[in-house]
């Protein structure tokens, strides 16, 4: 029991890398189990956890609510999309930090007014961003391709990694689950450096920002610069989610990023647990198995799926999540696990006075 | 006078105007819900479009146009009052962050059901005056009775509402309840039933907006007022939320630089021109422009 305690508790950065890599080498080992359609599913959703963790760590730990991280996202997206068309060769890894560095700072672009809102007038400050990317992308049609959006070059699988597979359709299901595997390994890295993140100093000071902003002023935080870090880290988290969603597209266009998308999100985190990695971790799998969700309610009712109400469900259903969430859960699916992770910890391990917290 | 009343400037100005008044519309009701209960509603399009959408397919059945606004206002009232019975008033003296979620929890439901039970396909509704401009002299006057309609009915509600909360009772009340509950309260206003008022006539002016322009060219659809429900909050913002002046001020501004924005820079930018607008007038004052004294919670 021990070593589980010391990995719950995430004290320190090694500790939170093991944590990280055995929960990124559990989720690889289950692809090889899954059949293909569920590997590109859980590619698109460990892209989208992604996203909720920065939205995660914008609205749990610095209290700032963002409806414009589809915005965001689509900005990463775009970045990698329009690099990736015109420099095809460039290695993987260029394309995400560049989805990153153009994400941080289209965050801080919007960070700038916004820090200066609060609550109400922040949400709605970052809902007019996110309703203006899709007209804008539209607009531009020489940069962005307008309403058919961008191409880009499929993932290629590598050949070693496709001698795992044999039989009639190796290739679709070597393909499928080197995206999957691909898709994880970015998601555990963010996870990883949002982990540091959230024992960090920043991470601390952000917490004492959002509790009492007066108090964190006179401890010597700037409250304009923390709040700002947090968009950027955010707005960042969002371009990479962004940039890996559409290479698994394989496309980039104006509807992938609508309005109702940044809803699809707030849901996601709020469902999950907002300001907790396993929360991301949740809002992810709840993203990759929606449709499958849908279906069986569905099924379950007896409506049409191909009905105006079919085709709608979705909608219906993580709106009146949210709102039912919100009312009656607002710490979300996470903190239904609480009691047993206060079992586990019940356990005195290495009792110390700082562990008073 | 012919060539200037036809001239492209005029053009714009009469386009901006009609567009500015909706978004004062839309604008006016958030100020009134937020002046009761501090509460951004982000699903206020929403709610004046499935409002909308219940009256005004009642045309199909054979009922006559005023009639059919006459239930849209209604209905929008009636989802209005129940909204904050059932969704807002379990929330308050929670996180402000906590309402916004379940308002936009709520805006996803209703354009969900709204597409499930009408489709997502674009309804015409035949408007009750002409679309067709006028002419002078055999100049075109880019002004229709319909434009002309839009804003008079327009500054119709915003006097109505003005004298409501200035010279009635209720209005008292209600402006009293807002700014001092607890005072309110121990002089005998129902201060709960008021702000369930609030949201019932801050409902009704959304109806209004959202019956407007689903009689116009845009038509109706689920999401029909999505756009105008942000410029309409970016009207408020930059008013302050506070007040209902700046509310309207800021709507009209924001029409008519959406519309030049769009005739003399580039149609390109202008979905950015709201964003513009904003963020200039809160580098000047954070508060609102209209904002008479600024308050700073400790």
């Amino acid at each position: 029991m021990n070593w589980w305690t010391s990995l719950s508790k995430q004290d320190t950065t090694h500790e939170r890398l093991l944590g990280v890599l055995l929960l990124t080498l559990l989720t690889l080992a289950i692809t090889f189990v899954l059949p293909p359609v569920a590997d590109s599913q859980l590619a698109g959703g460990a892209a989208i956890a992604i996203v909720i963790l920065g939205l995660s760590w914008l609205t749990g730990w610095s209290g700032q609510i963002s409806l414009g991280n589809s915005g965001f996202m689509a900005v990463g997206a775009y970045a990698a999309g329009i690099w990736a068309h015109h420099h095809s060769t460039t290695p993987l890894i260029f394309t995400f930090v560049l989805a990153v560095v153009v994400g941080g700072f289209s965050g801080l672009i919007v960070a700038i007014p916004s820090t200066r809102l609060r609550g109400p007038y922040l949400a709605g400050m970052t809902l007019a961003f996110s309703a203006a990317v899709t007209p804008l992308a539209q607009n531009f049609t020489s940069v962005t391709g307008g309403e058919g959006g961008i191409f880009m070059n499929s993932l290629v699988t590598p050949k070693w990694f496709t001698h795992f597979f044999s039989g009639q359709n190796a290739a679709i299901s070597a393909n499928a689950q080197w995206t999957a595997d691909l898709a994880i390994v970015t998601a555990g890295v963010a996870f990883f450096f949002m982990a540091n993140l959230f024992h960090s100093r920043s991470g601390r000071a952000m917490r004492l920002v959002r509790d009492n902003d007066v108090a964190a002023e006179l401890m010597g935080v700037n409250l304009a610069r923390t709040r700002s870090m947090a968009f950027v880290v955010s707005a960042a988290f969002a371009g990479l989610g962004g940039a890996l969603y559409s290479l698994l597209e394989a496309s980039v266009r104006p509807e992938t990023f609508p309005l109702t998308l940044s809803i699809t999100l707030l849901t996601l985190m709020v469902l999950g647990g907002i300001g907790t990695l396993s929360g991301a971790v949740i809002g992810g799998i709840i993203y990759s198995f929606s449709a499958n969700l849908v279906a069986h309610v569905n099924s379950l009712t007896g409506v049409n799926p191909t009905s105006n109400l079919g085709a709608n469900m979705q909608g219906i259903i993580f709106g009146v999540l949210l709102i039912l969430t919100m009312l009656f859960a607002p710490r979300g699916l996470v903190s239904l696990t609480n009691p047993i992770r206060r079992l586990l910890r019940a356990r005195p391990h290495r009792a110390t006075a700082n562990e008073v917290d | 006078m012919t060539t200037f009343l036809s001239s492209s400037f005029m053009h714009n100005i009469f386009g901006g105007l009609a567009q500015g008044v909706i978004y004062s519309l839309v604008a006016l009701s958030l100020v009134i819900i937020w002046q009761s209960t501090h509460v951004l509603n982000f699903a206020q399009g929403a709610m004046a479009m499935f409002a909308t959408y219940i009256g005004m397919t009642e045309i199909d059945r054979g009922v006559g146009y005023w009639w059919c606004v006459i239930i849209s206002v209604v209905v929008g009232m009636a989802l209005g009052g129940a909204t904050e019975r059932v969704l807002i008033r379990p929330l308050y003296g929670k996180p402000e962050i906590n309402p916004i979620v379940v308002m936009v929890g709520f805006l996803g439901v209703l354009e969900a059901l709204a597409a499930a039970i009408w489709t997502s396909t674009t309804r015409n509704i035949t408007e009750p005056f002409s679309q067709i401009y006028f002419q002078s002299n055999g100049h075109l006057v880019f002004l229709s009775s319909f434009v002309i309609f839009q804003i008079l009915l327009a500054i119709g509600i915003m006097l109505f509402m003005a004298g409501l909360f200035r010279f009635t009772k209720l209005g008292l009340q209600l402006r009293a309840s807002a700014l001092a509950p607890e005072v309110s309260r121990l002089l005998g206003v129902r201060v709960s039933r008021m702000l369930t008022i609030g949201w019932i006539l801050s409902a009704g002016v959304g109806a209004i907006a959202a019956v407007i322009i689903a009689s116009g060219s845009f038509g109706l659809f689920p999401t029909n007022m999505d756009g105008i429900f942000v410029a309409g909050f970016i009207a408020a913002a930059v008013g302050g939320l506070e007040s209902p002046i700046g509310a309207v001020a800021g709507g009209l501004t924001i029409g008519l630089a959406e519309q030049f924005i769009l005739a003399y820079w580039s149609p390109n930018v202008a979905p950015l021109g709201g964003i513009i607008i904003l963020v200039i007038a809160l580098m000047i004052r954070p508060q609102g422009l209209f904002t008479k004294n600024s308050s700073r919670r400790v």
